[in-house]
């Protein structure tokens, strides 16, 4: 299809529109931003003592060493032989459920503490996302419309690259958390010693490439919305968990990091920081950056309070500006704003203690605490005999 | 509707020595039988709804004058409507030019299917679908276009910010069907009709794909209650994939009002007193036809001329039956002439409708054929049923001669109505327009063939109710067939109609004036695809996916060979020979050639033969652009003069209920249909004839569309221009160019 040019403007009309076009577009960003973490912190984390989807997981900690990588432009924060405490957080999306069809995650913090850190990072399976935007995230919450395992129906019929990010997305039983591919998607800004801007994204892979598992390699696009425990799956609803919790026990987890760049230009495409798209990586191709090794899993109350914020970056490594809600990189625009909701989450835990652990039960496919006596401290009543 | 004709449309009368000239007289008859209507009526004149509320009983006429009245207001109302909304597409045109800057991040996907039952799924190729913005304050924004693919599937692309633009209040998709306009010769504009609109969230387009999905639209599906191919229509107002241009209703309106009224004074009264209503008055109720005027006119030692063997031969040669002549092996200038009758079809015991072959002296030379014999095979009274009996007739039989020609004409008028106007030009004409609307689309055949093309389906639904079906239908009350038994004649008709080896009607001799203007229109109309055909050929090889399809769908929903469905082993040898005399008459009338390779679908041999049977125009055999250029010219042909002969000829060879109608009774005499046209028990009842009357008028006189005046601009002015310059050829042939349809519709 192609497009007849559009009409020649001066070019003060396009710069003073543009300028205008621009400044408007920001602000309703910003506002866009603001508010989504004010409710997010109000109704989900302060009230509801939930974070936005990943309640289910577990934390770990090790040690993370920053690999010699001649490949890779100096950067003073990736010096090689560099090594930092680190924590993880493996979890699975939306549901309380660890053999629900989902989307698997991991979250990396280059410290030891549950908040503060010089570098963090969040990411899922599926190297695309199922949303690419702030206008387009906001679609995908506004479309969730979970019942009884099944969400996002309308979202992914309307949406056929969401739905084809939760094609690749989605691990269905996979056999542990440590073997999965982590991918952060959208790319972040990357500046090395030799001050050449680059853009950066990052994925985690078992540090021995084992195979990846829960794949679907033929899913069926009608049925990708129903994310329910399959019938008489024996798998139990921390089976993920328990699995880690004993894997790290006995020889613990390590993981490979690997960093994608590419060199900023006064003319790319926009399309280059969008999520649904991979980069070529025979232009592109993965570096080895780091290795993680985790030597001990954290308890459950730890595992709710570690909290992660990719505004925890050197600014030579954050994230990228974004001009509108449109825009690609206010995707991690956004999560950089949900600081508030992790601050009204830990307020609601010192206030009123933490959520209960996830029952070993038979209430399967369930997004939130079953039957919570009280708004405000959700609990599980077997689990308070 | 019939024009000036100073000159005399049709010769039809050979007298010697004639103290009137005849010829005279059917000038005089012509112009007088002529329609016209100069008087458009006052504001109370009853009105007609649409074509769609005509019925052979009491049609839906507008008569009271309160219901005029308020008629007049909600007609008054919707031109308001109507002008108010062209104010505003004045005020707030479309342009057409898409607008937006940033293109490679956004875009509508979906797929055009068919909706319904049976299609669901089916895709929609090369349909044009359009993205629109509306402003607040009204205006239009053209935010993406383009067309369907192969597959139904469509991408796009569009500007994310101006679809987002504040000032957008709404967006939709537009799915489209087009049509042509032609402002100029050769060069016909485009006009898109939407057949779908969807309201597309402007709050959901957040970039990237957003899918319109599959948009289902019901357009030009199969019917699948019948094996013959017709267009799915439930209701004609709601669910039709096409509708009627106003002209169209108007010119029925301004030629019906006056026959529908005459209907229901006659039904009126034969409902209140019976006694009081004859044929004779019914038939003088109604306007003259060409019979009635030439026995008024003639004087009376040359009354009865339009019984006589001259003017039987020639309507038989150049009237509404238009028959083909066989050549009898054993006598030179002797032809035989058939009709085939009951023949195994559903029939009731009320009507005759004996196979009848005619033999006719053919001299050559300006000489109408002169019959000299006639054989009947079947039942001609009450008390004789058996089907194989054989009655020969022959001048020298007197009165029984006259009887029998009546007999033949009154078959000859069912068989022509059935097999020559209904199967041959409607419903035959409908599974091409049916294949060619479905798949038509970018390629310029869809230029050339879609005025032709428009409407048959309309009217052959309309036909199913007025004329066909065993409920409502004139047909099943007025002759031997019964519902049925016509769906099966219709069935087996189409089963030796195909458009690959057709050819025109051989001339018989100088006085066989239908086939010299067959054979005229088949020349001119071969010459204007032709033409067509040099100037779009790189398009129509670009777009021969479309003919690929349009094929496949016309054969694949085509009827059955007729051959194929008989097993003349199981037949005895006397039905067999029959069949076989059947079948030969058949299948050389239609020039239909059984040694064409065909498909067999389903264990169904199928009488189309394909166009192509490659997706693509490289890949095609040779031949290929000669098989579509043949079917163009069939498909004009027979859409176009074969339907307007047999049409427009109706009311002259059964406008009068006496002389030919489509089936005698059998009455309660011993002789059954052999008897005087003065017993009227053999006659239809008053009610079939004033019905018959009403729809003969109907359909012959309320004709709209035609070549020449190209009234909707949809004809290539080129074929008209075409047409004129052999227009005193035509005219020395009886056919009137400006009076020859562009399409079949009514």
């Amino acid at each position: 299809m192609t497009h007849p040019p559009p009409p020649a403007r001066s070019w003060v009309d396009t710069a003073l529109l543009d300028t205008l076009g621009g400044l408007r577009d920001r602000v309703v960003l910003w506002i866009t931003a603001k508010g989504f973490a004010v409710a997010i912190a109000l109704l989900v984390s302060l009230v509801g003592k939930r974070r936005m989807s990943h309640d289910n997981g577990i934390a770990a900690r090790g040690m993370v060493t920053i690999l010699d990588n001649p490949a890779l432009p100096r950067h003073e924060f990736f010096r090689a032989g560099r090594t930092l405490p680190c924590r993880i957080r493996h979890a699975t999306a939306t549901f309380l459920d660890d053999a629900v069809r989902g989307i698997r995650s991991m979250s990396v913090k280059f410290s030891d503490h549950h908040l503060r850190s010089p570098f963090d990072m969040q990411m899922n399976t599926g190297a695309v996302s199922l949303f690419w935007s702030a206008a387009s995230f906001l679609q995908f919450a506004r479309m969730r419309k979970e019942k009884w395992g099944v969400e996002y129906h309308d979202y992914y019929r309307k949406y056929p690259s969401g739905l084809a990010g939760a094609e690749e997305a989605i691990r269905e039983n996979p056999k542990s958390f440590h073997d999965l591919r982590y991918y952060c998607k959208t790319p972040f800004r990357f500046t090395g010693e030799d001050n050449i801007k680059r853009y950066a994204k990052y994925r985690v892979r078992p540090y021995d490439d084992q195979p990846e598992t829960g794949i679907n390699h033929h899913p069926d696009p009608t049925d990708v919305a129903n994310q329910r425990v399959p019938r008489h799956d024996p798998r139990g609803r921390n089976y993920l968990k328990y699995e880690y919790e004993d894997r790290v026990g006995k020889e613990g987890a390590k993981y490979l990091m690997q960093i994608q760049l590419r060199t900023a230009a006064a003319d790319d495409d926009p399309e280059i920081f969008n999520n649904m798209k991979t980069w070529n990586e025979d232009l592109h191709p993965w570096h080895d950056l780091a290795v993680i090794d985790i030597r001990e899993t954290l308890d459950w109350k730890e595992s709710c309070r570690t909290t992660f914020s990719i505004r925890n970056m050197p600014k030579t490594l954050g994230v990228l500006p974004a001009k509108s809600v449109y825009d690609y990189n206010s995707l991690n625009y956004m999560r950089a704003h949900s600081g508030l909701a992790h601050r009204a989450r830990l307020l609601n835990y010192a206030l009123f203690g933490y959520p209960p652990k996830i029952p070993d039960n038979d209430n399967r496919n369930y997004s939130d605490w079953e039957k919570p006596p009280r708004i405000i401290n959700r609990s599980y009543p077997s689990t308070l005999k | 509707m019939q024009s000036d004709n100073p000159t005399g449309k049709r010769v039809i009368l050979e007298v010697d020595n004639p103290v009137v000239d005849p010829r005279d007289v059917c000038a005089e008859c012509l112009n007088r039988t002529k329609i016209r209507y100069p008087d458009g009526g006052n504001f109370f004149t009853p009105r007609l709804r649409s074509i769609n509320h005509l019925e052979v009983g009491r049609s839906k006429i507008i008569s009271s004058p309160v219901t005029i009245i308020v008629e007049y207001v909600v007609l008054l109302y919707q031109r308001t409507v109507e002008g108010v909304r062209r104010l505003l597409r004045q005020l707030f045109p479309r342009h057409p030019r898409i607008r937006g800057r940033n293109f490679s991040g956004a875009s509508f996907v979906g797929r055009t299917t068919y909706a319904g039952r049976y299609d669901h799924g089916k895709p929609i190729h090369h349909l044009p679908v359009d993205i629109w913005a509306r402003t607040w304050w009204g205006s239009w924004r053209h935010l993406a276009s383009g067309v369907s693919g192969k597959d139904g599937t469509f991408r796009l692309p569009y500007d994310l910010r101006e679809a987002r633009s504040w000032a957008v209040r709404r967006i939709r998709a537009e799915v489209s069907q087009i049509s042509f306009v032609y402002d100029q010769r050769d060069q016909p504009r485009p006009v898109h009709s939407v057949a779908e609109s969807i309201h597309v969230p402007k709050k959901e387009l957040t970039g990237m794909e957003y899918n319109l999905r599959d948009i289902q639209i019901g357009l030009w599906a199969y019917r699948r209650d019948t094996p013959i191919p017709r267009t799915y229509i439930n209701d004609h107002d709601h669910d039709a994939p096409e509708r009627y241009v106003q002209g169209r209703t108007d010119a029925l309106q301004d030629q019906i009002i006056p026959i529908e009224l005459t209907k229901l004074k006659h039904l009126a009264q034969l409902a209140t007193a019976p006694e009081s209503l004859s044929i004779p008055q019914i038939q003088a109720d109604y306007p003259l036809n060409l019979t009635t005027c030439i026995e008024n006119t003639l004087p009376p030692e040359l009354k009865g001329y339009t019984r006589g063997d001259e003017f039987f031969g020639a309507r038989m040669m150049n009237g509404m039956n238009a028959a083909s002549f066989r050549p009898d092996p054993d006598h030179p200038h002797h032809y035989w002439m058939l009709y085939w009758g009951y023949q195994g079809y559903d029939h009731n015991d009320v009507f005759a409708f004996p196979t009848t072959e005619i033999k006719y002296s053919i001299r050559p030379g300006n000489h109408t054929p002169l019959p000299v014999e006639i054989i009947f095979t079947g039942a001609l009274d009450a008390y004789h049923r058996d089907p194989w009996q054989q009655r020969r007739f022959r001048p020298g039989d007197g009165a029984r001669w006259t009887y029998a020609k009546r007999v033949a004409r009154s078959v000859g008028g069912l068989v022509a109505e059935v097999d020559d106007h209904f199967a041959h030009t409607h419903t035959n004409t409908e599974q091409y327009a049916l294949a060619a609307f479905r798949n038509l689309r970018l390629n310029p055949v869809n230029w050339l063939m879609q005025p032709h093309l428009r409407e048959v389906s309309l009217v052959d639904h309309t036909a199913d109710r007025i004329l066909v079906s065993q409920r409502h239908g004139y047909i099943p009350r007025a002759s031997a067939l019964t519902g049925l038994g016509i769906q099966q004649r219709v069935e087996d008709t189409m089963g030796v109609l195909d458009w690959k080896g057709r050819e025109p009607m051989r001339v018989i001799n100088d006085a066989h004036t239908y086939a010299k203007a067959e054979n005229l229109f088949w020349n001119i109309t071969r010459e204007y695809v032709e033409e067509f055909f040099e100037r779009n050929l790189e398009a129509i090889a670009e777009h021969w996916y479309e003919i690929y399809r349009m094929s496949e769908d016309m054969v694949n929903h085509s009827v059955r060979v007729f051959r194929s469905r008989i097993d003349l082993d199981r037949l005895d040898a006397r039905e067999r020979k029959m069949m076989e005399k059947r079948i030969t008459y058949f299948e050389s009338r239609y020039s239909f050639d059984p040694t064409l390779p065909r498909r067999t679908v389903n264990g169904e041999l199928k009488i189309l033969s394909p166009i192509t049977e490659s997706e693509t125009f490289l890949d095609a055999q040779p031949g290929v652009l000669q098989n579509l250029k043949d079917w163009c010219v069939y498909v004009i042909h027979t859409a176009t003069f074969m339907h307007t002969w047999v049409n427009e000829h109706q009311y002259e060879d059964i406008g009068e209920v006496l002389y030919s109608c489509l089936g005698l009774r059998f009455g309660e005499g011993p002789d059954g249909v052999l008897a005087p046209e003065s017993d009227y028990r053999i006659a239809p009842d008053p009610v079939r004839a004033t019905q018959m009357m009403w729809w003969s008028n109907l359909l012959s006189r309320t004709e709209y569309g035609f070549i020449t005046r190209n009234e909707d601009r949809d004809v290539n002015p080129r074929f008209g221009e075409m047409l004129k310059a052999h227009e005193e050829e035509f005219r020395s042939y009886g056919v009137i160019v400006d009076d020859i349809e562009a399409r079949t519709n009514i």
